[in-house]
């Protein structure tokens, strides 16, 4: 049976796990489920996440939500995953799931929250919660800097000194992707300053295109 | 050289790893490093973590923060861990990784800023506005109600179904914990309805007792020392001159 992947591309996790499985060529299928026609609160989507969240994945009867542990059980239990996305080294691996953790309080908080206000805020023609705007920009500009500064810090093409991407790369690139909605005053204002960031998002782009590209369409709308 | 673990005993995840380290019979060197005091915004500390986050571990020239990544780190670095702590079994291991990860935006987020909420109003001698007190228990509860309905669904004492606990079990019962230092009331309100999450509680001390009950000696003395001061506030008229409680901001 094969593996499926209930995801919206619109959801910055969703990306993550799809480009994963069509770079690895994992055999699944990609079951749409959209967040905008309310297609996760339906009572069948509850059956397979009953956190009405994605991605979900389901592989056999076994199921499974929350991307960073369906990145990982994707890296173990398909053959011919290379080990650059989860290295076998405890090392390495805690490094990942240090970034990994770290992001989603951080990153994760910071860009879902700004985009989430800024793109809202003009629909209805007003910010929907000004303080919690700040706050995010705030927490969205202080991760940018820690990325800047402290995991792309080494030398290599990506996180923590890496010169092939892992997971975590994907994990936060297709984060940062969602800033492509904004303004590009807006974005070039968050980016800008921050060289090191662009040049590895690029990296991660070139590492895993076409793919990264076709699955980044929707973004682009 | 023997593991060094950064931590503050008033900082729940700390507390996991503390309690973890000393329920596996793993050698290692407790620093305390004192949030209340700012410790943790030291040069000398952020060479140890430039996040200035608790806790951290360095283990000979590595360094390691986040305190999920460094129980499973502990796990499959030191002999003698058994299995059912990060079971080596990928099915297992993964749905872990799921609660952990489900951990972060809800029950860690959740209680965090509830309690947060709660002790700057109990310091501050005023109750939460409704509006505050209803933004921030929205997460908590329903974080609870996921904890009672889908985590412990399955039988079993612990998360997941598990007869035996995981580092799951403990990252989120330390995070519950800080709970003790709310108001009795307010505490049984928020807890009260959920059973299987008070039996898995209790559960998970067992399991790791007496090292849980003295790695949570710190918070147990400030709960003290709040309840004493609740008291005080509610027997005299307007309490307005009640000193100030050491608390960390966890």
């Amino acid at each position: 049976m094969k593996l499926k992947v209930y995801a919206d591309r619109m959801s910055q996790p969703s990306r993550a796990v799809i480009i994963f499985c069509k770079v690895n060529v994992i055999d699944y299928e990609e079951i749409k489920v959209l967040i905008s026609k309310g297609q996760h609160l339906t009572s069948e989507f509850a059956e397979i996440n009953p956190m009405k969240r994605l991605p979900a994945i389901v592989d056999g009867r076994f199921k499974l939500f929350e991307s960073h542990a369906i990145l990982i059980y994707l890296a173990c239990a398909f053959p011919g995953v290379a080990d650059h996305w989860y290295p076998a080294d405890v090392a390495k691996r805690s490094r990942i799931h240090s970034v990994l953790d770290w992001h989603h309080s951080n990153l994760r908080r910071g860009a879902d929250t700004y985009v989430s206000n800024a793109t809202i805020a003009p629909v209805v023609g007003r910010p929907l919660n000004p303080q919690a705007a700040a706050e995010a920009e705030t927490l969205l500009s202080s991760s940018l800097s820690k990325l800047e500064s402290f995991w792309l810090k080494d030398a290599g093409r990506f996180l923590l000194g890496g010169n092939q991407p892992s997971i975590a790369d994907l994990s936060l690139v297709c984060e940062i992707m969602e800033l492509e909605v904004l303004d590009e005053k807006d974005r070039a204002r968050f980016l800008g300053p921050h060289k090191k960031v662009q040049r590895w998002i690029e990296n991660t782009r070139s590492a895993t295109n076409p793919h990264f590209d076709e699955v980044h369409e929707v973004c682009r709308h």
